[in-house]
């Protein structure tokens, strides 16, 4: 009896734990794509090399907790990353959220305002939560967690600088980042939602620090943008990324990025 | 080469050209001189930044996480090329009042042409192989003969570009032999790809002018500003590339390319240079589509711009 | 001694021994203006090696990283950016019966 509840338990926290991997994964290669998605249509040359690296930076981030998952076998990483249908990805909803309007093909509209509030609130979610991953009592992400964390700072303080510069313009820069905080905080409601995991993380350790998460970012974020005197609108989501419950532009970004692995994933590429 | 200047200066100029010595920003050139710096490292500037544009069609679609970072970075790169030329051309027309907002608008306008290989469709993954490998190969070799160029701030950029290069290569040979060594249907992409961009690689280095140069040519071979002919550049890219294609089951779309061991040389079929006259001009296959491309997202970015030239 | 403390600006000097080499930090001398910087320069840091080109900066005119922004310098290794990842292709073009390419053989 005490065996198999234990055994149901061990089950239990392995799937936490890969609950876990799947947003930290999912996340990043999503945001990352997103990023990649200016590359060479930067609003400055110089600032287009810059946030490529920051692209490069998530994408890569990617990739290792993808690897980390192909380590406790659940599929190769590629196919992890490129196969799997919108209903099983675990990223948060304002990730997966278009740049603007407009394809890359035909005539992308893209908000560079949209895209800094969006990445910076996500920049300030994943430090705290790695701050977090770094106690893992799983080693493996604990070392992954230590790793990343040392490329967050950058990003956040390179989106911080450059919301500080549009709001101090005034005008239309001030409106659009006004516009582009408002839309975020309607996207980004689930970014910080751990439940229904919230205990198992605590209690296996995968993620301690989980159960504070939401307060610790929401307060991050609310200080940040009082530093402006502005209220951060209402958090809000259409839809619940952690339960798999996404916009049709997840699906649209996903045959993007999936479109020649598809192809024939068995192949050499 | 017509000049209003003091023969005496333009004399000692052409010594100092002629000794190998280096032309700094800030040292007296002769208006010519900087006219033609100005074509050309202008025109490569915005070639570096549409060039990443076909290849950019691929960094989402990268197969693999891995691709998928690695064309990031080459492209990254591209665009690093466009921001050190941009910067030599830059301090160039600044003394006659310019910026970078009027070499784009050049740009925009259709006055400042981009390199007319930047003009061709790259519809597969195959292309951005192809791209890599022998576009960039090709380029290498036109920058390659830059380095011993008289202009001393484009050769400082030169090398920075050539040392990249050196990977982009890499990174094209990678993915071309992935596809050759894969199924068939990779192995038909890339043979189709080599098709597609064979006339572009041979209009690459621009028609062959040795029996009529240009006078922007003889300007060019005159200030050491180049050091090679067109002909010179495409002999050596056959040389360098056409066993490489062809040791991985590549075959290139013309029959009648060989090399004659007696004339020293290879004899291949001359593109449409009609078509290539066209291409430069804006009539490419992919041409509109991509400057229109540019221009948007640039004037979408222009808020932005303001607020970061303001915050000075 | 009597009268006011003496103060005079820091400059910061780089010079180029190259003409398509890089400006180098050679060191820092205590001068009252750009031109007093520019004449004492070279016989302070730079008396056995031939010249090109010299920059004096005043220090104050420098934005430094500090220790913040050193540790914002943290970056992962990125193989994917470096050819080491691409070594693996020499051994397949020897297999092809073709030479590598260099960096000296690609120019």
């Amino acid at each position: 009896m005490a065996d198999a509840q234990s055994a149901v338990s061990e089950e239990k926290a392995q799937a936490a734990l890969q609950e876990l991997l799947w947003q930290l994964a999912d996340d990043d290669l999503l945001v990352g794509f997103r990023a990649s998605e200016w590359l060479g249509l930067g609003v400055h040359i110089e600032e287009d090399i810059a946030f490529a690296s920051i692209a490069q930076d998530e994408v890569g981030h990617a990739q290792r907790y993808y690897g980390l998952l192909e380590g406790l076998g659940l599929g190769r990483a590629d196919d992890l990353a490129h196969l799997r249908p919108p209903e099983s990805r675990r990223n948060s909803v304002l990730l997966e959220w278009p740049n603007g309007e407009g394809q890359y093909f035909e005539a992308p509209r893209y908000d560079w305002a949209f895209t800094l509030v969006r990445h910076h609130l996500y920049d300030v979610f994943e430090i705290i939560r790695l701050e977090g991953l770094v106690h893992s009592h799983y080693s493996p992400l604990a070392e992954t967690a230590a790793a990343i964390l040392g490329e967050k700072a950058y990003h956040r303080d390179h989106q911080e600088l450059w919301i500080d510069r549009l709001w101090r313009q005034g005008g239309e820069a001030r409106q659009r980042v006004e516009a582009a905080l408002a839309l975020a905080a309607g996207l980004a409601g689930d970014l910080a939602e751990t439940d229904p995991w919230t205990d198992l993380w605590e209690s296996s350790g995968w993620w301690p620090g989980a159960r504070a998460a939401r307060d610790r970012w929401h307060q991050a974020v609310t200080e940040f943008w009082a530093r402006y005197g502005v209220t951060v609108p209402p958090w809000g989501c259409p839809g619940n990324g952690r339960a798999g419950r996404h916009t049709p532009h997840l699906a649209q970004a996903l045959a993007v990025l999936s479109e020649v692995y598809r192809q024939d994933p068995t192949a050499g590429w | 080469m017509t000049t209003r200047e003091d023969p005496d200066r333009l004399e000692a100029f052409l010594a100092r050209i002629d000794r190998g010595e280096r032309i700094e920003a800030d040292d007296w050139m002769p208006d010519d001189y900087r006219q033609q710096l100005i074509r050309l490292i202008a025109m490569h500037a915005v070639s570096e930044i549409m060039g990443a544009l076909p290849e950019k069609e691929w960094v989402p679609k990268a197969p693999t996480l891995y691709r998928k970072l690695a064309i990031m970075a080459k492209v990254q790169d591209e665009i690093g090329h466009g921001q050190l030329l941009m910067r030599v051309a830059e301090d160039l027309v600044a003394p006659l009042g310019k910026t970078r907002e009027d070499l784009l608008d050049d740009l925009f306008s259709g006055r400042l042409k981009f390199h007319n290989v930047f003009h061709m469709p790259a519809p597969t993954w195959a292309d951005a192989g192809i791209i890599a490998w022998l576009v960039d190969g090709a380029a290498i070799i036109t920058q390659g003969m830059s380095l011993s160029s008289s202009y001393a701030p484009y050769v400082r950029a030169l090398q920075r570009i050539v040392e990249e290069e050196g990977f982009h290569i890499q990174h094209g040979e990678s993915i071309c032999m992935a596809l050759a060594e894969g199924s068939a249907s990779q192995r038909h992409s890339l043979q189709a790809a080599l098709e597609r961009w064979w006339p572009a690689l041979m209009m690459f280095f621009g028609p062959n002018e040795a029996d009529h140069p240009s006078s922007h040519q003889k300007a060019n071979l005159r200030y050491r500003i180049r050091t090679k002919t067109n002909e010179e550049l495409r002999q050596r890219f056959l040389t360098k590339y056409v066993p490489r294609i062809r040791s991985l089951g590549l075959v290139p779309p013309d029959p009648t390319l060989h090399y004659d061991a007696e004339q020293g040389r290879w004899i291949y079929q001359q593109p449409d240079w009609e078509w290539f006259r066209r291409i430069i001009n804006g009539q490419g296959p992919a041409s509109s589509a991509r400057l229109t491309l540019k221009r948007l997202t640039y004037e979408e970015g222009r808020w932005a711009r303001a607020a970061l030239a303001q915050g000075r | 001694m009597d009268g006011e403390r003496l103060t005079f600006d820091v400059y910061e000097v780089f010079a180029q021994t190259d003409p398509l080499g890089p400006h180098q930090h050679q060191f820092s001398l205590l001068a009252s203006s750009p031109e007093m910087a520019m004449a004492l320069a070279q016989e302070n840091f730079l008396r056995r090696r031939e010249i090109y080109s010299i920059w004096v900066v005043r220090r104050d005119q420098i934005v430094k990283s500090g220790p913040k922004e050193r540790e914002r310098f943290y970056r992962l290794k990125k193989s994917y950016r470096l050819t080491e990842d691409y070594r693996y292709l020499a051994d397949k073009w020897r297999r092809y019966r073709q030479a590598p390419m260099t960096p000296e053989t690609m120019v």
